[in-house]
């Protein structure tokens, strides 16, 4: 019984790579039930892919905040002068050859 | 070009990540937007219209950045299962090698952070990753693109991208933790 129960439990238990790997692809889509479950088991016993799956969470927030900070009221950055220089000499020279 | 170069490299940069790339983009925008005005017909407004012009250049930057190095990209660099990060021989195939797994209990920055610092952490970041795992990352977190038109784009598939992106986050993700730490 006992043998039987560990063929069991060690044929769906998952490593760290299958469960970080997880915690990234259901950032993306949802990975259906029993890959969820398989994931669950393995946060309960290991306490570094629980702190990755916080990491990750925290990661996307960091990216959000990131993507949107440029697009605030006051632009954050300003095309340097030199370029601003160049492509108006070009969009001149465009034009008069148009 | 006065009024809507600053935005356009604002859209650019956040995207691209190198100043110079987002300037020579804008550059490349305004002058195919002059080539082909008389085809603006007006039916959007002139930002959006340039907007989706360097949208455009954007993609084609992605792709040829992801060809120049994807003939690098051997099998192993798909395998789920990265060396850089999990032990590959048994008993302990799978765990994270020391050292390399998470160690904070955050990743967010004690107190407040300058906007500018996170920008230029989260840069630096996307700087260090290998170039192909930097334009699949930046493509659907920045740019917020579909999975499906990034698999077009770069002419991957799906199974790829998702490992890409999982390899992507392992790094940032080590990175940004080693940043806040120093």
């Amino acid at each position: 019984m006992n043998g039987k129960f560990m063929e069991f439990m060690s044929k769906r238990m998952i490593a760290c790579d299958q469960a970080s790997y997880l915690i990234s692809l259901r950032q993306d889509q949802p990975i259906g039930c029993r890959k969820e479950m398989q994931l669950r088991m393995h946060l309960l016993t290991c306490h570094l892919c629980r702190k990755y799956f916080r990491h990750v969470k925290q990661l996307e927030q960091l990216v959000d905040q990131y993507r949107e900070a440029p697009g605030a009221k006051t632009p954050a950055f300003q095309l340097p002068e030199d370029k601003s220089t160049e492509i108006r000499r070009a969009i001149d020279e465009a034009s008069n050859v148009k | 070009m006065e009024r809507y170069g600053d935005y356009l490299f604002n859209y650019a940069i956040v995207r691209v990540t190198d100043a110079d790339v987002a300037a020579d983009l804008v550059q490349e925008t305004f002058l195919s937007a002059l080539k082909s005005l008389d085809r603006f017909e007006g039916r959007s407004s002139e930002r959006t219209w340039l907007t989706a012009i360097l949208k455009r250049k954007i993609f084609d930057s992605y792709r040829k950045q992801y060809q120049s190095r994807s003939v690098s990209t051997g099998e192993r660099e798909m395998d789920i299962s990265d060396e850089d990060y999990y032990k590959q021989a048994a008993p302990f195939r799978g765990h994270w090698i020391q050292g390399k797994g998470p160690h904070t209990h955050s990743l967010l920055p004690e107190g407040e952070l300058e906007q500018e610092e996170l920008m230029e952490i989260i840069r630096r970041c996307i700087s260090l990753l290998p170039e192909n795992l930097a334009t699949v990352f930046v493509m659907r977190m920045m740019d917020e693109t579909e999975s499906e038109e990034i698999c077009k784009e770069l002419g991957i598939t799906p199974s790829n991208l998702w490992v890409m992106l999982h390899r992507a986050r392992l790094r940032m993700r080590e990175c940004l933790e080693n940043k806040w730490l120093t």
